[in-house]
């Protein structure tokens, strides 16, 4: 039986106390629990939903506001606090209808990605921009170093700043524009929601009589579980069912994207930390957090796998049950499976240098600051999920397959996810969201803590060890990789990452010789998933570590030795696959030039530079539909994720020239399985290609309707009008298609649908089901500084370029590139998830696990791109979002190499790393 | 006042007294507290921020923030070395909820004030039901989050002698980024008119660590580079860090030498510049 949520005393009987305060500039007379925070208060209450919340600690600003006009998190302010103060959300900024300057410089200068840092971001801008107008950009750094963005999109931040200081900005949009709009600097559609904080972000949706889940799970890497108490928790009122694996289907029923191995809920033994033996679902988040606390789970540790090592051991156990893997030979270890690739012979060559090294990746956490949330609605016939994922109709199809029910019954609701990174691909705990939603009959809403993200996803860690071989001149005569992938307790869709990234093991090269194993090892850790860079950042660090290592012993520079061997058009990278698709040297030689690699050197500097290939999508279908409107505006359905990336931007961009109509008349609409055709997935920087190209064809399909048109009502031939370039050319002269229709579509009475789609069949025979349909190459350089006596890496310029075809949005393009190499100096510096010996991670949450903030980025940091229209995708253009992380670490530890002499080969280059090396190499000397 | 006192005094539950609340709510969340009542002391008019000289003393009541005590630090160029504290501790969100007093009670060993306040010979005020008594910041942590505070005892400001005269001091960290993060360790050198050289750890032990040397090398233009290193080495050697996520004990034994050689180098020059405190 349910109970009022809104009681008085609170499920700890504690009564609620009276809360007087002004929240933008309306007084507020209430009562509220003593222990709710301001945060909750805000949005739960007074349904302020732009502040938001992500890691709960005063560590990610996500939640920041204004309590009597100072710069507060929320999250750590206790609403009964808050009494007799003047309160400022978001919201304010825009009250009147129109954007702060703040706001609208954010917007203007391309400051806004995903959008859900944004509205915690612009308040303490807002803050700054009050205090000091003129804020240089050393207090901008400082001023927002207290916000997290994971998209990467600090640069636009300080050029938005410099913009609200009366500047001129290094870069701005244009908004709204007519003509063209292919090629321009488009803003971006969703922005101006994003930054007044109306986007509405999963947490942020409220459904009527939405029940509350929370996950019990318990401390230790893995464990037998004997009992589980649910009686404690289940009598605290405001909770309406505790859910243990004895309540749902037996045999538990297990899912994922290819290997069907991970349960719904663990049974009788967890394997990974933080995995959910229980879920309390309860009338409010509150109290269904405090719920959780009481549900007892007795249980013994068990032995966990948590190393390459571990897992590989004669006597290791196996971590998921051979059961599961019926047929494998190897399903009595822990290798879930090994891949072969090579050609040549590489023990015919004689090469004058021979280099062997082992290199290690740690693993890392996505951290997008939306945490994972899931909404579902169920009946025994139907079901609508609410999920931020990146792929809808794979839910759809996954649920519909657990839940034996027809696609049609299973709606996907995928609202703009707030950051993915390959993070919100793959269901997570939506079956257990449905299964809670049958059994209590209520829509229910699960959102994890950004602790329990971090046991939900992860990028798997390496160990790759590469003998190579050279000759004296430097050409790359043979590379033999050995890569170690450990992947988690479950497959997700760790095993394709692991192929697909040592596929292109030997990077962007002309390597004569090669021959490639790759394990993809199973081990009692977070299942790991698909993350920026795909499989490729962790052989790529060693690979490109083992050119860096060739370089400085064959005495060539690292600028040489690529442009030495470094593929361009045509060459063969995988024999027998697909060549080089872009004029890659010329990227190389541009990050020579932006960086300045000639130009002397100051004491104490080191310049580093290093390339990476990641091979874009192999196979899949996308669908678009385009309906023209008979006043010409226009409608694309689209099944992409739009995850601040930008697919939306771009998708009306082609829509919009295509047609001839201005840009603002185009909305796209995505993110609902029901309205929008079938899309396989947003992943593998494809969307701006496949879906593109599918709106591109749509359009096409609409052109030839236009004809159809005209020739019916101006009674002409239908061979004397064509359509070009978004403008239909009749005998009479031409005009753009968006003014023609306006004209003459209304005579219909109706419309104009256009469909188009973009699909790679399958090649059984292709190791990867099929050549990549491009290729990401980037080139970074680097150049740093090295404090010898505390081990910090200071950046003075980090340069990116990347061969992106044809950029249809250069700010857009950038943006995706800054982003990648953000995030890419975030595994090579600072981050790691640490686990102690029982496989608990010892650095849970935003505290003691670090990603770049403003004050870490690069004193500066700049994009390049090479643009030479030869992609597949739309006007020549390839997928940009992923290349410039693929060489990061490389580069930067090449040119911490250069500046101090010291070669690092462990990520990330922590300063105690660093000056650990530097001591070795100290000590090496001393002797 | 007495009201505050009077309900932290209350036999029978458990209280927690909160004024910032930014370490105190992430207990609370992250269950490392447990508490029957919280007692917000932000609307104790006797705790009101407030900062100023008072008997020889700068008087920082327990209701400042660290935003404002760097404020007004700047602004009346005094303690450069706390200001630069106060500075760093967690982000500008942060600073304008956190306090000088708060950062002292809560006792975490990583705390960015407390070894200046050591180094400067700081004590914080407190009133209780009995009256009030001075302690010393550095008896009045007695370990990792203990304090010397009695039931019913409210911290009402922070001490910081004004009187000494040509003094120079400086606050140096180690960080794992240059963003927001907590100091893996940290510390403070003071050099006072008599060239007394003081040395406050911080996040090398369960509680401040002080050394205190008159040695004319530490602070002898003419002495040797190496003959320094080896006097700072030896004073540093009291310190007994241990391994943690956030750095190993070696590396930060090692720190503390480098800190120790450039907050010193920091210290001299203040007190060349002149003026109160460096």
């Amino acid at each position: 039986m349910a109970k009022d949520p809104h009681q008085d005393a609170g499920p700890t009987g504690i009564a609620k106390t009276a809360l007087k305060l002004t929240v933008n500039g309306q007084p507020i007379a209430t009562k509220v629990s003593p222990s709710v925070s301001l945060l909750d208060f805000l949005r739960d209450d007074l349904k302020l939903k732009g502040a938001k919340e992500c890691c709960s600690v005063g560590e990610c600003g996500a939640c920041t506001v204004m309590i009597d006009g100072q710069s507060v998190n929320a999250c750590l302010v206790l609403a009964a606090e808050s009494d007799g103060t003047n309160v400022e959300t978001v919201e304010s900024l825009s009250a009147g209808g129109q954007l702060s300057t703040v706001q609208h410089s954010f917007l203007k200068c391309g400051a806004v990605q995903c959008g859900f840092c944004i509205p915690g971001m612009v308040m303490s801008a807002e803050a700054l921009h009050r205090a000091v107008p003129d804020a240089t950009e050393a207090e901008v750094r400082e001023a927002l170093s207290g916000n997290l963005c994971r998209c990467g999109g600090y640069n636009r931040m300080f050029d938005a700043m410099r913009d609200a200081a009366g500047d001129v900005p290094h870069c701005e949009t244009t908004a709204p524009v007519t003509g063209k709009s292919v090629g321009a600097d488009i803003s971006r559609l969703g922005g101006i929601e994003r930054v007044a904080g109306t986007q509405e972000f999963l947490a942020d949706i409220d459904l009527d009589g939405m029940a509350h889940l929370k996950l019990v799970s318990i401390d230790v890497g893995r464990a037998r579980i004997n009992r589980i108490e649910t009686e404690k928790a289940m009598a605290v009122p405001g909770v309406i069912d505790v859910i243990t694996a004895a309540d749902l289907p037996h045999p538990m029923p297990h899912f994922g994207p290819t290997y069907r191995d991970r349960p719904v809920m663990a049974v009788d033994e967890t394997r990974y930390h933080g995995e959910p033996v229980a879920a309390v679902v309860a009338e409010t988040k509150e109290i269904a957090a405090y719920a959780a606390g009481l549900v007892g789970v007795d249980y013994d540790a068990l032995p966990a796998v948590c190393t390459v090592k571990q897992a590989l051991a004669s006597d290791a156990h196996p971590v998921q049950d051979p059961a599961l893997r019926p047929g494998d030979p190897m399903a009595e270890t822990n290798i879930l499976k090994e891949r072969h690739f090579g050609w040549g012979d590489i023990d015919a060559v004689t090469p004058d240098l021979v280099i062997e090294n082992t290199y290690t990746f740690p693993m890392v956490t996505h951290f997008a600051i939306e945490p994972h949330g899931f909404i579902v609605d169920a009946t025994d016939d139907a079901m609508t999920i609410w999920s931020p994922v990146q792929h809808p109709f794979l839910l759809q199809k996954i649920m519909a397959q657990l839940f034996d029910l027809p696609l049609s019954a299973v709606r996907v609701l995928a609202p703009d996810p707030g950051g993915g990174f390959g993070g919100k691909q793959i269901p997570k705990f939506e079956p257990l969201v449905a299964f809670a939603s049958r059994r209590t009959g209520r829509p229910c809403r699960l959102v994890l803590t950004l602790e329990e993200t971090f046991q939900a996803v992860r990028r798997a860690a390496a160990e790759v060890t590469v003998r190579s071989g050279f000759s004296k001149e430097g050409d790359i005569l043979f590379h033999d990789i050995n890569s170690n992938y450990l992947i988690g307790a479950y497959a997700d869709v760790a095993e394709r990452v692991t192929t697909k990234g040592n596929y292109l093991g030997c990077g962007p090269y002309r390597v004569p010789n090669a021959r490639i194993a790759a394990r993809a090892i199973l081990s009692n850790t977070t299942p790991s998933c698909a993350f920026r860079g795909f499989g490729t950042p962790q052989v790529n660090w060693a690979v490109e570590g083992q050119i860096n290592a060739a370089a400085r012993q064959l005495g060539i520079d690292g600028f040489e030795i690529r442009m030495r061997n470094v593929a361009d058009k045509g060459d063969e990278i995988v024999q027998g696959d697909v060549p080089a698709d872009g004029h890659w040297l010329q990227s190389v030689q541009k990050a020579a030039d932006l960086l300045g690699w000639d130009t002397p050197k100051q004491p104490g500097r080191g310049r580093g530079i290093a390339v990476g290939i990641k091979a874009g999508a192999t196979t899949g279908l996308s669908n678009s539909t385009v309906r023209l409107l008979a006043d010409g505006s226009i409608l694309v359905f689209a099944g992409t994720s739009d995850m601040g990336q930008g697919a939306r931007t771009i998708f009306a961009q082609l829509a919009a020239d295509a047609l001839g109509a201005p840009y603002d008349r185009v909305k796209v609409i995505m993110g609902d399985t029901s309205i929008v055709p079938f899309d396989l997935q947003t992943s593998a920087s494809r969307s701006t290609v496949f879906m593109g190209t599918a709106i591109t064809r749509a359009c096409e399909d609409i052109h030839a309707q236009v004809i159809q048109l005209a020739s019916d009502t101006l009674g002409l031939p239908e061979d004397t009008i064509q359509v070009d370039d978004g403008n239909i050319i009749l005998p009479s002269g031409s005009e753009p298609i968006f003014d023609f229709v306006q004209k003459k579509l209304g005579a219909w009475n109706g419309e104009l649908i256009g469909n188009g789609r973009m699909r790679k069949p399958t090649d059984k025979d292709h190791p990867l089901g099929g050549s990549p349909a491009f290729f990401e190459f980037n080139c970074t350089a680097f150049e740093v500084e090295v404090d010898q006596a505390t081990g910090e890496v200071l950046i003075h310029n980090h340069v990116t370029v990347g061969d992106v075809g044809k950029a249809l949005n250069p700010l857009q393009v950038e943006m995706q590139d800054e982003g990648a190499a953000i995030m890419g100096l975030g595994h090579s510096l600072y981050e790691q998830v640490l686990l102690d010996d029982d496989g608990r991670i010892r650095n849970l949450g935003a505290i003691d696990y670090r990603i770049v903030t403003t004050k870490d980025m690069p004193e500066k940091m700049m994009t390049g791109m090479i643009e030479n229209a030869d992609g597949p995708g739309p006007k020549g253009s390839k997928g940009v979002s992923e290349g410039a992380i693929l060489c990061t670490a490389p580069a930067l530890a090449a040119a911490v190499a250069d500046a101090t002499g010291v070669v690092i080969k462990d990520l990330p280059l922590t300063p105690e790393r660093v000056w650990w090396a530097l001591q070795e190499q100290g000590a090496v000397a001393a002797q | 006042m007495a009201e505050a006192c009077a309900a932290w005094a209350t036999p029978g539950r458990d209280a927690r007294l909160l004024f910032g609340g930014t370490d105190l709510t992430v207990g609370l969340r992250h269950g490392h507290l447990t508490t029957d009542v919280v007692i917000d002391l932000k609307r104790v008019a006797d705790l009101a921020a407030d900062i100023g000289p008072s008997k020889g003393m700068l008087r920082v009541s327990a209701g400042t923030t660290m935003s404002a005590l760097a404020a007004y630090l700047d602004r009346e160029g005094l303690f450069a070395a706390l200001r630069d504290a106060a500075n760093v501790v967690g982000s500008i969100q942060i600073r304008n909820r956190a306090t000088l007093a708060g950062n002292i009670c809560n006792a975490s060993p990583a705390a960015d004030t407390v070894p200046v306040l050591v180094a400067l010979g700081s004590a914080v005020e407190i009133s209780g039901p009995h009256g009030s008594r001075e302690v010393a910041v550095e008896e009045f942590i007695l370990g990792n989050r203990q304090i010397d505070l009695r039931r019913g005892e409210i911290v009402s400001a922070v001490l910081i002698p004004l009187a000494r005269q040509n003094c120079g001091c400086a606050f140096d960290r180690i960080t794992r980024r240059r963003g927001v993060d907590l100091a893996t360790a940290n510390l403070c050198c003071l050099i006072d008119e008599r060239s007394e050289v003081v040395f406050a750890f911080g996040s090398v032990a369960p509680r401040p660590l002080v050394v205190r040397s008159i040695d004319p090398v530490l602070t002898d233009p003419s002495a040797t580079a190496h003959d320094r290193e080896k006097t700072v080495a030896a004073l540093c050697a009291i310190a007994a860090p241990i391994s943690d996520v956030r750095a190993s004990a070696g590396y930060r034994t090692a720190m503390l030498g480098v800190m120790a050689e450039r907050a010193l180098a920091s210290a001299r020059r203040r007190q060349q510049v002149g003026g109160t405190h460096g």
